[in-house]
Parts: structure tokens; C-alpha cells; sequence
């Protein structure tokens, strides 16, 4: 027991100096790992939204999707199953996305943004723990999405293939796909595709071997007082925080900065911040993992999550056609009324999948 | 006394298995499924019992049950649901 919560700290440990790393070598500031953001990228680079300043096909994505293939291969933890509920789950992704962009970050970037100094992201932390405490009332009185049940290798495999597609893409850049300008926006901003890459591909592997989750976090401490993935969670936040801080001394540039007013892609409203992370939290519970959990479970065949994955990016592509996401003046009018519709809808989902059955 | 472990499709399934035990006097306690046990997350119930029969067995499966296990030197199957 002790020894597995050594094995999450230290993958902790290690995926917030990765996360840290990657701002060095070219990603935008605390944003070393956002999966909202990184598929909000990436719908974007497909042209399935028109926003120039968010479109990339991120490495990171295809990496983690990969990674975790290749550890659960290894492993003999392949496993495809799906069949529990696709299209709730689709919704449910979709509404956490629109939280994620209300927020201008998910659960992953929530943190990388307290370990940057921005202390906005405390009001989305609280947020996002309240959603998780919504999704918990539900999980106690009987929610379920029915079981899941043993898919074909030709199932499991599709996201893990469409990733490889997506990197083909990525690398021989065709004219239809769409990459931001240098100087464009945070779409421009990135690693190496390599390094980019390969920080996926391990963190995708430490992932599948730890079952790591933003959201297990808090929710197995709610649910059993269970402790462990707690820890990996801070265990994230302090490394990045102190590479950070490491980074600023050595090389100058501030990698860190306290306070609320002008932090990097974030906005100062405290209410919306944790609204939109209370959408995502409450969503996320109900698909039983953060969006960087249902990533690893696509790659471990599960196609239920790949489903999830596919919400998130339609999710993301509306919330850019329709002026739902955030930006850095605040967030819109568009997008209070889609997350409050967001929190409808998923109780909604919870209520009927708890009590009417 | 010997350990058993159950896994479920759902937290609820988890929540019910732990009340039949109860009802049966068995000691049993909800914890997350063990990394060791499987890649899924998911709750199971840990339960005390003298060694389970097969009738015993069958008494203790539920819908929602979809593994039960014995602690012993590793974890050796004793019902798994149809895949």
C-alpha cells in the first residue's frame, strides 16, 4: 500500500517537472498538459472550428493515447470494452468541455495554473471539488451507465489508429489543416513535435500504469478517505511549482507569477472560473475520470471513453463557433448561458440515470 | 478467516454487495479497486469470511457483481461475469 503511494507521488513528481518542462521548451505558459485545451487545439487544426489563435495538432494528445497502448499491451491490460451508455457519455464530455473552456483550462491545467502563481485558479479548485461532491451525491443513491461489455480488437483499436492518423497529419502537414501563425496565439506556442511527443508517449505510460486522475484524486478521498491519488495531485502542483521557480532563476524569464491580474490565458472572474470547473468535475464523475483519464482508457481499448474524448472535441469545436469559451478579457454571455444549460443538463443526466431506471 | 474481494459495473452495485454481506455478518468495507487486481478504477467491497463453498458463492452474486476474488498468495478467481 505504502509502496503504491510511493510509485503515484514519484509519477507525480514526474509529470509536473514534464508539465514544467514543456512551457520551457515552447508550450504556452501553464499549459505544459491542458487536455481541454490540447483538443480544443486540435479540433482546430481539423478545421472543425475557426478560432486562428487555438489551432495545433498537439503531440501530446496522440502521445498519451499512445503511451498508454503501449503500456497496457505490455502489461496484457488491452482490453477493449465499451457499450455502457455511448451517448450520455458523449454529452457528458461535451458539457465538461464547455466547463473546461469557461475556466480556460481542465482539471490538469487547473493545477499547473496554481503552480504558475495564478491564483484564480483556486476559485475553478473549488469549483471544481463542489462538482465532484454533486457527482458523488449521485454515485451514493444508485447512478450508474449500466455496465460495459467485451468489444473486438478492431473497436479498441480505432482511437489508438485515428492518433496515428492524427500524427501523419501532424507531420506532413497537408494544406487542409490549419495551424496558427507564428505570433498567432497559444496555438503557435509549442514544443518540438519530438519532445512534444515523447512527453506524451511517458506520461501516457506512467498514466496507464498508475491509473493517475485529476479527479480520483478528490473523489476516492471524499468516497473512502482513500488518500493516495490525493497525493499524487499535490505531488503535481509542488513540482511543477518548484520547477518553476527553478526555471525563473535560471534563465530569467518568470516561469512564476503570483497574483490574479494578467496571468497567462486566464481570466480574473472567480465566480465563472468555478462554475465552469464545477460543470467539468460534476461531468467528469459521472464519466469516472478527468478528460487526461478517459485518454488513457481509449488507449487501453476502452471505447466508451474514446466516445467521451469525442464529446470533448465537439464540445470544444462549439465553444469556439459559438463564442462559448472564455479568453483572457473574461468570460462571455454566450458562454454563462451554455454553462449554466451545462449544469442542467448533467443533472439531469445524473437524476435520470439514479432514480429512473 | 479468509480475504475476499469483489469488483462491480457500478459504485452502487459496490454500495448494495456491502449491505448483503452485512445482512450475511460478514465484515466488509468499500475501498477503490486495488492497481494489482486491475487497470480500471472503480469501487470494490473487501469482506472477511471462513472459505466460501461454491453454494456460498452463488449466494453473493448480484446484477451488479462482475468479480469475486480470493486474497491468498495473489487473487484467485471465484466468479467472474459473462464478458
Amino acid at each position: 500500500m505504502k509502496n503504491e503511494r510511493a510509485i503515484i507521488i514519484t509519477t507525480g513528481v514526474i509529470v509536473g517537472l514534464i508539465a514544467s518542462m514543456l512551457v520551457y521548451f515552447g508550450n504556452p505558459a501553464n499549459m505544459g498538459y491542458c487536455i481541454a485545451c490540447f483538443l480544443r487545439d486540435t479540433a482546430g487544426g481539423l478545421g472543425l472550428h475557426n478560432a486562428k489563435a487555438v489551432q495545433y495538432i498537439r503531440p501530446e494528445i496522440i502521445g498519451l493515447i499512445l503511451g498508454a497502448l503501449g503500456a497496457a499491451y505490455a502489461h496484457g491490460e488491452f482490453a477493449p470494452k465499451g457499450g455502457s451508455s455511448p451517448l450520455t457519455r458523449f454529452f457528458l464530455g461535451f458539457f465538461a468541455m464547455i466547463g473546461c473552456l469557461m475556466f480556460l483550462g481542465c482539471p490538469f491545467r487547473m493545477l499547473l495554473r496554481i503552480a504558475g502563481g495564478d491564483l484564480n485558479a483556486w476559485a475553478g479548485l473549488v469549483g471544481f471539488a463542489g462538482g465532484i461532491y454533486a457527482g458523488i451525491f449521485f454515485l451514493n443513491r444508485g447512478y450508474s451507465l449500466k455496465r460495459t461489455y467485451k468489444m473486438t480488437i478492431a473497436e479498441g483499436s480505432l482511437l489508438p489508429a485515428a492518433a496515428l492518423a492524427l500524427l501523419a497529419l501532424l507531420i506532413t502537414a497537408p494544406a487542409f489543416i490549419h495551424f496558427t501563425k507564428a505570433g498567432g496565439g497559444p496555438g503557435a506556442k509549442h514544443a518540438a513535435v519530438a519532445v512534444s511527443l515523447v512527453a506524451g508517449l511517458a506520461v501516457g505510460a506512467l498514466a496507464q500504469r498508475t491509473r493517475f486522475c485529476m479527479i480520483a484524486g478528490i473523489r476516492d478521498f471524499i468516497l473512502f478517505r482513500e488518500t493516495k491519488m490525493l497525493y499524487g495531485f499535490v505531488a503535481v502542483t509542488v513540482a511543477a511549482l518548484l520547477c518553476n521557480l527553478g526555471l525563473t532563476a535560471a534563465t530569467g524569464t518568470s516561469f512564476f507569477k503570483l497574483g490574479f491580474v494578467g496571468q497567462p490565458i486566464a481570466h480574473t472572474d472567480a465566480l465563472w472560473n468555478a462554475l465552469g470547473l464545477f460543470l467539468a468535475g460534476f461531468a467528469c464523475v459521472l464519466l469516472g475520470g478527468c478528460p487526461m483519464r478517459q485518454l488513457i482508457l481509449a488507449g487501453e481499448g476502452n471505447s466508451d471513453s474514446a466516445i467521451a474524448i469525442l464529446g470533448f472535441v465537439a464540445g470544444a469545436a462549439f465553444a469556439h463557433n459559438f463564442g462559448l469559451a472564455s479568453s483572457g478579457a473574461g468570460p462571455t454571455a454566450n458562454g454563462q448561458i451554455a454553462v449554466v444549460t451545462g449544469i442542467i443538463v448533467v443533472a439531469m443526466i445524473a437524476y435520470l440515470n439514479t432514480y429512473k431506471k | 478467516m479468509k480475504q475476499y474481494l469483489a469488483t462491480f459495473f457500478s459504485h452502487f452495485g459496490a454500495i448494495r454487495f456491502q449491505k448483503l454481506c452485512t445482512q450475511l455478518h460478514l465484515m466488509a468495507r468499500l475501498a477503490p479497486v486495488p492497481r494489482s487486481l486491475s487497470s480500471s478504477c472503480g469501487t470494490c467491497v473487501l469482506f472477511e469470511a471462513e472459505a466460501l463453498s461454491q453454494d456460498d458463492v452463488s449466494k453473493l452474486i448480484t446484477p451488479e457483481l462482475e468479480q469475486l476474488v480470493l486474497e491468498e498468495n495473489g487473487y484467485h478467481t471465484l466468479y467472474q461475469a459473462e464478458e
